[in-house]
């Protein structure tokens, strides 16, 4: 038998509340299925308002869902509450588009490394610290960083930091949520590089969710694209590129190409 | 003669902490009915360099050139006087640009009635032509309309239309489809070449997104540091770039490697802008490096109108 995959999603329907009396809105995630294997990157692209952060929250626990299963590395993950819930969310780190939006500009790089270790429990200390300077070294940052302020440092290298700290509790499963999109090319090269190296490393795997079809299309093992709270492709990355099922898919995949075809 | 004309452009703006050199050398040659594209890292002075030519430089910038032309006239006098009459602009932000308690109809007439005489029923029927060249289908309900009511690309679309409302031959666009969907992005660049081709409009086009430059432009200008470094037809800068920066950025697309391999990153950073730079300023990133390179200010290398600036030869490049 196969192991459990990372993330087994079925029938996923996600509703918004609406007023007393306003009509009941649309779903913003319309029965979504879809696997993330173990150590793979799934890649999740589509237009804003297609339901890629509904579909994140509803995976983090932070939204309820109308109907269908989540299972999370073979548990039924919506079933999980209180501590228990608490606990099992240690599985997944989470990075967002904005890391400077997420990095309180105060902290040293070392405290906000720390912040989930100590939040878990764990004991200030030279062990604590010997554990932050070895995460930070993983995410390619030198030591001279732990001391530094998060507005003393740029948008890669504060990236970088966001990724240590999603890193912290060691999680199987990292969620990130736009994570190059406010970056130059030449450091979206980096991070991806890095993105690359975790998941060989660490044996990771990664919900990837980007508006940027060719990021997501180098970097993912498996795509799902998304428009309007349907799932309008999934399926191994190589195959929807080579053959993209929709008219959608292939318009995002042929911008920018006019000039480089010649 | 090109309709702008920027030789050796360097504005410097006065902070507490001393001088930042916002703009270093920038030669920018933009010949009527072209869409030219100006592509860099942040922080290399792209922006700068469009506000300078709007006037919009910040209080106590001294901006210093060879050459700083609008169709003749020189903008160090003239660029606040052409603005918002014969150059236009185009931001980021739509929802900025708008006001977001006034209607589009009022938004179109005040644009309408300071750049034109016209009766008032003449004026609703321009302002409904303009929304309707900028292909927005139903004109009569978007002038209705408030900003948060409209789409991202649909307030953009309204932006335009003011640009155009005020006879502005020249569009400058700084990152005019970064805040939109790829999608709706494409359809924004899409309308802008239309413009162009059809009221034979030109368009300095700012972005640090390659696919812009291949999907929109027709030549296209590098900027590092705070020069311009390299400058050609699209096609020739995209595919037989001359640059070593030009080639380092063009490598680091993820669509330059195979499926999952690795991206081949630029280390290090741009230059702070307040650091004085003798030689070339890619010199301390530049795989090609040789000693020459940090000492003294690269030439001029050229291939038809495609030219760079790099101390290697052109058959090396
Ligand atoms: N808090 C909310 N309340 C009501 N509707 C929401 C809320 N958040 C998102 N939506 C709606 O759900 C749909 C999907 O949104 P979202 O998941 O944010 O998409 P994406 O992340 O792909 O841009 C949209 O129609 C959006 O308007
Ligand atoms: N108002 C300002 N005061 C001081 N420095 C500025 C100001 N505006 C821009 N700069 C600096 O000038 C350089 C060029 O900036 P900008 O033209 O905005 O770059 P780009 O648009 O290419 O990202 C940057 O180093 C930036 O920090
Ligand atoms: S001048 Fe020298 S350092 Fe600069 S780009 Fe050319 S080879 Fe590289
Ligand atoms: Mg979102
Ligand atoms: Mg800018």
């Amino acid at each position: 038998m196969s192991p459990a995959p990372m993330l087994d999603v079925r029938d996923l329907v996600i509703r918004y509340r609406a007023g007393l009396f306003a009509p009941r809105p649309k779903p913003a995630v319309n029965g979504a299925s879809f696997r993330l294997e173990k150590g793979e990157t799934l890649g999740i692209v589509g237009e804003s308002g297609s339901g890629k952060t509904s579909l994140l929250r509803a995976i983090l626990r932070l939204l309820p869902v109308e109907s269908g299963t989540v299972r999370l590395d073979g548990q039924d993950w919506l079933a999980l509450q209180g501590d228990a819930l608490r606990g099992a969310r240690q599985k997944i780190g989470v990075v967002s588009q904005n890391p400077f939006l997420s990095l309180s500009p105060r902290l040293t790089i070392a405290e906000i490394v720390a912040e989930p270790l100590l939040a878990a429990g764990a004991r200030q200390g030279p062990a604590l610290r010997e554990k932050i300077a070895a995460l930070v070294a993983d995410c390619g940052l030198t030591a001279d960083f732990l001391d530094r302020r998060a507005r003393e440092i740029s948008g890669g290298q504060a990236q970088r930091v966001a990724i240590a700290r999603a890193l912290a509790l060691e999680p199987g499963l990292l969620i990130l949520d736009e994570p190059t999109s406010a970056l130059d090319v030449s450091v979206q090269a980096q991070i991806l590089n890095l993105l690359a190296d975790l998941k060989e490393s660490r044996g990771l795997s990664m919900l990837f969710v980007t508006h940027n079809l060719k990021v997501v299309a180098h970097i993912s093992d498996t795509l799902l694209v998304m428009r309007r709270g349907d799932v309008i492709e999934f399926g191994r990355t190589e195959a929807v590129i080579a053959a993209p099922a929709e008219a959608y898919t292939r318009d995002l995949l042929s911008f920018g190409r006019k000039a480089a075809a010649g | 003669m090109p309709l702008l004309d920027i030789s050796d452009l360097c504005v410097r703006i006065p902070t507490p902490e001393g001088e930042v050199h916002a703009v270093r050398a920038v030669s920018l040659r933009i010949e009527r009915g072209e869409i030219h594209g100006v592509i860099g890292e942040s922080g290399c002075g792209k922006t700068m360099t469009g506000m300078a030519t709007l006037g919009l430089a910040p209080k106590g910038a001294r901006i210093e050139a060879a050459r700083f032309h609008f169709d003749g006239a020189d903008l160090r006098e003239q660029a606040k006087a052409l603005r918002g009459k014969r150059i236009g602009m185009i931001a980021q932000d739509p929802a900025a640009a708008l006001n977001p308690v006034l209607s589009i109809a009022r938004q179109m007439d005040d644009v309408i009635r300071a750049h034109r005489t016209l009766p008032r029923e003449a004026r609703r029927r321009e302002a409904a032509d303009l929304l309707a060249a900028t292909g927005l289908p139903d004109p009569g309900r978007v002038l209705k309309s408030y900003p948060h009511q409209l789409s991202g690309g649909m307030q953009q679309r309204v932006v335009i239309a003011q640009a155009l409302a005020t006879g502005a031959d020249f569009l400058i666009a700084d990152e005019p489809t970064t805040a939109l969907d790829v999608s709706v992005g494409a359809q924004v660049l899409a309308l802008l070449r239309k413009l162009v081709a059809e009221r034979g409009l030109t368009v300095l086009m700012i972005t640090h997104d390659m696919d812009v430059i291949a999907e929109a432009c027709d030549r296209a200008t590098v900027l590092y540091a705070g020069r311009s470094v390299e400058t050609g037809p699209v096609e020739a800068v995209l595919q037989k770039p001359g640059h070593p920066y030009t080639r380092a950025l063009l490598a680091a697309l993820p669509d330059a490697a195979p499926h999952g391999a690795r991206l081949a990153a630029i280390e290090g950073s741009i230059p702070p802008p307040r650091t004085r730079i003798a030689g070339c300023a890619f010199a301390p990133r530049c795989p090609k490096a040789m000693p020459v390179c940090a000492a003294e200010p690269p030439p001029e290398r050229a291939r038809d109108r495609h030219t760079w600036l790099c101390h290697l030869p052109e058959d090396a490049a």
